[in-house]
């Protein structure tokens, strides 16, 4: 209850994770001196650091706080590895004497070929399809890495090794380093930056392809009678901004909803120790219920991760097409 | 007064999973169908129903977020 009352206050999450933090973080651990809130360590999990205990303090730059929380972390690790392994990768490729793909670029180049000819090719058309696959081949391959790193446990059992074995103190750099491993695409602000450069493609392409006043004119079918603008209009211009934000929450809402369901199953082991006293009921229902249910959960979160990404691609491929192939 | 505001919260959220349900299973079950009488039309079913179920999965998404954002503002005072 308490679980379930905790993870839905998203607002009052940030003002509990900071009064909480150094508590919830030994709760995580299973060793809390304290009560166990489950719902303070999932939100301590899931969401972005404290602003007042980023991983790397920056100066501020005009007012604007530029310090390195875990998402900026996990964000630039992302697209740093992927700069790095597609870059290099396709430079030795085209090196080569003859071109034949080997390893790493044979499944680089099912992704290219998957996103241009499934994906781009039939919603936006083959005359402006080279134009818009570089950019939503790098929105897929972006989601896809920055989902699929959120599921790798990595950082935890970096974690675990330093609070077991290397006993770095609390403050100490490679201690708040260890605390990112999180899903940056489970924060809105990323997705709602991703949806952005949806946005303006929209607009773009249709510019591009109409030219910029034709393109807002479109927007609304031609030859109607006055009064029908009246309703259209405004409702065409709500729909400029709905899709973009509808893209935000879902690919948000589905990357955090499925930490949210793994955390809230494994809390139950401490719920039910706390509740009864009892360790061998903590360990009985984690190992009979807790653990294969997250297995179960995390196996899904696997598709899940996959059809997000897909569906973020598809739907701006599907919203360009619209804005370039005007049906009216 | 607290234990209404998250009976609100639940009972919208289960009236959501149910509307999705429905609404994807109706999608699904068409699908199917259509695929058993003609499967070669197959990837083309597949195509013409994924995007209406992307956009139905996005409808349920953002009300859920609405439910427990507006809960939690409740509750978080």
């Amino acid at each position: 209850m308490n679980a379930a009352q905790h993870a839905e206050d998203a607002h009052g999450a940030a003002e509990h994770a900071e009064d909480a933090h150094g508590a919830a973080e030994h709760a995580a651990g299973g060793h809390g001196a304290g009560e166990f809130d489950a719902g303070e360590v999932i939100i301590e999990h899931i969401s972005n650091s404290p602003l007042d205990h980023p991983i790397l303090h920056l100066p501020p730059v005009a007012g604007i706080d530029f310090s390195v929380t875990k998402h900026v972390m996990m964000l630039w690790l992302v697209a740093g590895f992927l700069f790095l392994i597609i870059t290099l990768g396709t430079r030795r490729f085209l090196a080569q004497e003859r071109p034949i793909p080997a390893g790493f670029m044979n499944a680089l180049e099912a992704v290219v070929q998957f996103v241009r000819d499934s994906i781009v090719l039939p919603n936006v058309g083959a005359k402006w399809v080279n134009t818009w696959t570089p950019m939503l081949l790098t929105l897929f391959v972006f989601i896809l890495t920055a989902n699929a790193v959120g599921l790798v446990p990595v950082f935890e059992v970096f974690g675990l090794l330093d609070r077991f074995v290397l006993h770095t103190s609390e403050e100490s750099l490679l201690n708040s380093v260890l605390h990112g491993g999180a899903t940056t695409t489970a924060n809105y602000n990323v997705t709602a930056a991703l949806a952005t450069i949806t946005f303006f493609a929209i607009i773009v392409a249709g510019s591009m392809a109409h030219g910029f006043v034709t393109h807002w004119k479109n927007l609304v079918p031609h030859g109607l009678a006055w009064p029908v603008y009246i309703l259209l209009i405004p409702i065409e211009v709500m729909g400029l901004f709905v899709k973009p934000f509808a893209l935000t929450m879902r690919l948000a809402a589905n990357m955090s909803g499925g930490h949210l369901a793994i955390l809230s199953i494994l809390s139950l082991v401490f719920i039910f120790h706390e509740q009864f006293g009892s360790q061998l009921l903590g360990m009985g229902v984690g190992a009979l219920v807790s653990v294969p249910l997250a297995v179960g959960i995390s196996a899904l979160e696997i598709i899940v991760i996959l059809v997000q990404a897909y569906v973020f691609t598809l739907l701006t491929s599907v919203f360009i097409g619209m804005a370039i192939n005007v049906h009216h | 007064m607290e234990s209404l505001y998250i009976a609100g919260v639940a009972i919208g959220l289960g009236l959501i999973v149910i509307g999705a349900g429905l609404g994807i299973g109706r999608f699904t079950a068409a699908a199917a169908e259509s695929i058993a009488r003609q499967p070669s039309a197959a990837a083309q079913i597949t195509g013409a129903v994924q995007l209406p179920l992307f956009l139905l999965e996005g409808v349920a998404i953002l009300a859920e977020v609405f439910v427990l954002l507006i809960g939690g503002r409740i509750l978080g005072g």
